[in-house]
């Protein structure tokens, strides 16, 4: 295992030279003893790699074949020696196609026999033996029937956030992931800045004090429009929903879901903690299609007098950025890669590596997208379990607290949003029309969910 | 000598080893625990009849395991066990009411559950099953394994782990069916009849008047909550006989329960009220429906059916706000009881009433309470009634008010206040009356107690919860009222 984390290293050196006479192992114990300092592992943190270990040869079947899905397969077959793509599932034939192409380019034929299509494909493509392992990356409101179905057939998993829209599938997502934990499958998700060195080394020193105690922060996702379809003719009411998932809830969770859920989830890393409530404002001034909102402002409350306000926007011609920040009592963070003092003063700062001709740069080598691929195969092949499904089914429903405080205007609590019977998708999943209503949330009203 | 002393040692310790690993054989279990019925519905249980073979002993479950107490426990249940094989007699104990949850608590232990049930999410376990225990581990301190599977070490076909869709569905053919309700046209007692059913009540008038609302400071065994006490004036209404009775209730339940879990709606849209969703188990505890009180419904169950019952009958009922439910209870007397005797005399706590036990002939022949219930509701015809003619005021189920509940008693309360509503605002309910499970210094007319959501639904592992049925909570019930019309002279 590698494992260059900064602390470790300063402990070494410190004893092999002024405390040589007393041993190394002697020297690490009382110094750690004495700065009662957590070490990467104590604190949970995921290995930073090189490259996944070799092992034996694993198989990947991909469910949900569209751009992050294609991506996340290249992704995985990049992070180590001897992972292949064996397997495509989409319910839509022409994603499987374009995948398939991108694939075979790379001289990675995947076998049409081993190509599923349809609502039901991925039960055939998780049913395949030769599969050790599935990449979920179809729109966020199949993912725990996918996920629950994977570990039915013992499959490892990557799985890509959000991990659901509504509490019904939070809680699946829960229940499957400590279902897998006790039989022993691996499972990793797309909130990849829990493996982005940067971010890593950063909450080492927050954890271990830096900062003194987190009193407040803030987390923002604010961004251009995102792409949309308009219908087109021959397609039906499904078909159209599906290929413009990204616009309606119950196929998204809206964009503070999609993506500002990172940004959340690293408040609650960070802090340690889920928040107990939300309060907040949303609306929608320039969406054309679907019925999402394209801002949203939100105050956590998570206790003790910690609050953390939200933000997050999907609108051309504003003030854009995306980013974390925690105040301390003794300073405070962008939690990406430095630390401030009260004054202002630079404490710490993460020293990002060299390019080859020895320029600073400000990026990591290995991508954070390969990186959490590389700690999957890690975990399967050297036997390190990892299972990070409850840590982002509860991120997501953060989201979610925070999307309900937003549509309804009330005040949403931890309690009740875990507990809630929420369930945004129809009853049945077909082709065909679909019997639903769109009606944009409006606050001070329930959320017709 | 050392080598004597240690030989020694180590054949005593052997031996109580022995003696240990003996006296915990299903056999030593049953040469004393002579009631057959526990051998019975063992062998008939899952722990014992099962696919693999497994059979789980006596003192699997009923001792902690080794290293959580387990001398400690055997200690314990060895010195009850003792005493009641010599001064008890077997065929006296109430078998039923120590297999509910609160005593079972008593002698099962959780750690020995989970010795070896420690995976508590195996790939078969359904979604109901699933949100069941995801809702155990975010309230392990408040609910055991027991809550849910209390049966599975004695078999109770009555006890069914599962929704009771049949619940109150198995209607009697009944040739009398009201087609209309009573009309009342005086200020006089009447039975109403409930159109559509063969069902009927009786509703008692109670003239106006009034009263002092608590208990006086030196009244024994009182609460600070009941005080100060002050006067209240009360309208005239009518007021139903008994509790709400399961043949009441369950007409109201046949007519509007709803199969999917819906919403209490708020709306005063009369013709569309949906009901009760289908209960979980058994919510009449296997005592029996017919007269007895209809008992575990929510505060809010309880509003939908006087709404029901307003809407079927033409009439105003309605829950009885706590002042209207004291004046009743009352019944014109000022005393602890509406009948003779204090509190400190029928009380059964303490020391030296534990041992001599005291007369309480009076308050049995009155009220339905922990020393004569058998540990269940009973039937109103077990007791006499109080001066108003109305029964079970006091005992057998508590009964729900429309007010809010305040700790801090009537201390903000005006003088002389006119049909008094309690608090604005609030979060539980008052309830009032005491129950088959109180002692007597909590069925005191002036005695006052409240709902407690959380804790009465914390085994119910449906999420969210139910807002029809308690889960936890098998001693209430209402009682309804009716208000006067004001043509009725």
């Amino acid at each position: 295992m590698e494992n260059n984390n900064k602390g470790l290293n300063r402990r070494k050196f410190l004893g092999s030279t002024a405390l040589a006479g007393i041993g190394i192992l002697g020297a690490s114990a009382i110094l750690s003893g004495c700065k009662n300092e957590k070490d990467a592992k104590a604190l949970g943190l995921p290995p930073i790699l090189k490259g996944a270990p070799k092992g034996k040869k694993l198989r990947a079947g991909l469910v949900g074949a569209g751009n992050r899905g294609t991506g996340a397969a290249m992704n995985f077959i990049s992070s180590g020696p001897d992972l292949h793509i064996v397997a495509i599932a989409d319910v839509f034939q022409d994603k499987i196609e374009d995948c398939r192409q991108r694939f075979a380019k790379l001289k990675m034929d995947i076998p049409a026999e081993n190509c599923f299509d349809g609502f039901d494909g991925y039960k055939k493509l998780m049913a395949l033996p030769d599969v050790d392992i599935v990449i979920l990356a179809t729109p966020p409101q199949f993912r725990p029937e996918h996920f629950k179905e994977a570990v039915l057939q013992n499959k490892h998993v990557f799985m890509e956030k959000p991990v659901a829209v509504d509490p019904v599938g939070i809680r699946s997502i829960i229940a499957s992931g400590k279902k897998a934990e006790a039989i022993g499958l691996n499972v990793v998700t797309g909130t990849q800045r829990r493996h982005q060195q940067d971010y890593i080394e950063t909450y080492q020193q927050v954890a271990n004090g830096a900062i003194g105690k987190p009193v407040s922060a803030r987390a923002f996702w604010n961004q251009n429009h995102v792409w949309f379809r308009t219908r087109e003719e021959g397609w039906d009411d499904m078909t159209y929903m599906i290929r413009n998932w990204n616009n309606f809830c119950w196929l998204c969770g809206d964009h503070i879901l999609d993506t500002h859920v990172h940004n959340i989830d690293i408040i609650n890393w960070f802090l340690g903690r889920h928040p107990e409530s939300a309060i907040g404002y949303g609306g929608r001034a320039r969406r054309l299609t679907g019925d999402q909102y394209d801002f949203f402002s939100i105050d956590f409350d998570y206790g003790d007098g910690v609050f953390s306000h939200s933000m997050c926007r999907q609108i051309d011609n504003c003030a854009n950025g995306t980013g974390e920040f925690i105040m301390g009592t003794e300073g405070y963070t962008n939690c990406i890669n430095t630390i401030w003092n009260l004054d202002g003063s630079v404490k710490w700062e993460f020293k990002y590596p060299k390019d080859e001709n020895g320029n600073e740069t400000n990026k990591l080598k290995i991508p954070p997208y390969v990186q959490e691929h590389m700690h999957l195969v890690y975990a399967i092949r050297t036997g390190e379990y990892v299972n990070q499904a409850e840590m982002t089914a509860n991120s997501t429903l953060t989201a979610i607290m925070a999307r309900t405080a937003a549509y309804t205007g009330k005040k949403i609590t931890w309690e009740e949003i875990f507990k809630s019977d929420m369930d945004l998708g129809p009853k049945e999943i077909k082709f065909g029309p679909v019997d639903m209503q769109f009606e944009v949330p409006i606050p001070g009203t329930a959320h017709k969910a | 000598m050392i080598i004597t002393g240690l030989i020694l040692g180590l054949v005593i310790t052997l031996a109580g080893n022995m003696a240990v690993n003996y006296t915990s054989t299903d056999e030593y279990c049953i040469s004393c625990h002579v009631h057959p019925v526990a051998d019975q519905s063992w062998k008939l249980s899952s722990h014992h009849d099962n696919k693999p073979g497994v059979i789980i002993h006596c003192t699997e479950c009923h001792l902690p395991p080794k290293g959580h107490g387990m001398l400690f426990a055997k200690a314990k249940h060895g010195i009850k066990d003792i005493y009641g094989f010599y001064f008890k007699d077997s065929t006296e104990y109430n078998l039923k009411a120590k297999r509910k949850l609160d005593m079972a608590k008593k002698f099962v232990y959780p750690e020995s559950c989970t010795k070896c049930h420690q995976n508590l999410f195996p790939k078969t376990l359904t979604t109901e099953g699933e949100n069941a225990h995801l809702s155990f581990l975010s309230s392990k301190t408040e609910v055991s394994c027991l809550n849910c599977h209390l049966d599975v070490g004695h078999f109770d076909p009555n006890n069914k782990h599962e929704h009771n869709l049949n619940f109150g569905n198995s209607v009697v053919p009944n040739t009398n069916i009201y087609t209309e309700p009573t009309a009342v046209t005086t200020f006089a007692s009447f039975t109403e009849k409930i159109p559509g059913t063969s069902v009927s009540f009786d509703m008692v008038a109670v003239p106006d008047g009034q009263f002092l609302i608590g208990s006086p400071k030196n009244e024994p065994l009182r609460k600070p909550d009941e005080g100060p006490a002050h006067p209240v004036k009360i309208s005239r209404f009518f007021m139903a006989k008994i509790e709400v009775s399961w043949d009441e209730y369950l007409e109201f339940f046949r007519a509007t329960s709803s199969q999917g879990r819906k919403e209490i709606e708020e709306n005063e849209n009369v013709d569309a009220i949906s009901g009760p969703t289908p209960p979980w188990g058994a919510p009449d505890q296997g005592w029996g429906k017919g007269t007895r009180p209809a008992i575990t419904m929510s505060w809010r169950a309880a509003n939908v059916y006087c709404k029901w019952l307003s809407k079927v009958t033409g009439k105003k009922y309605r829950l009885p706000t706590e002042a209207e439910w004291e004046y009743a209870a009352r019944g014109g007397t000022k005393t602890p009881y509406f009948f003779e005797g204090s509190p400190k005399k029928f009380t059964s706590e303490g020391i030296f009433k534990k041992i001599f036990g005291t007369d309480t002939t009076t308050i049995q022949a009155f009220v339905v309470y922990k020393e004569n219930s058998l540990s269940q509701t009973m039937e109103p015809g077990s007791v006499k009634s109080n001066p108003f003619g109305l029964k079970n005021m006091l005992g057998n189920v508590s009964e729900f008010c429309s007010d809010y509940y305040s700790p801090k008693g009537y201390s903000g309360n005006k003088k002389m206040a006119v049909d008094p509503k309690g608090p604005k605002k609030g979060q539980e309910h008052v309830i009032r009356g005491g129950s088959f499970k109180s002692d007597a210094k909590d069925v005191r007319s002036a005695a006052r107690d409240f709902t407690k959501s959380r804790a009465w639904l914390i085994t119910d592992p449906q999420m969210p919860k139910s807002v029809w049925w308690y889960s936890d909570c098998s001693d209430i019930g209402f009682r309804v009222v009716c208000e006067v019309d004001e043509n009725i002279k």
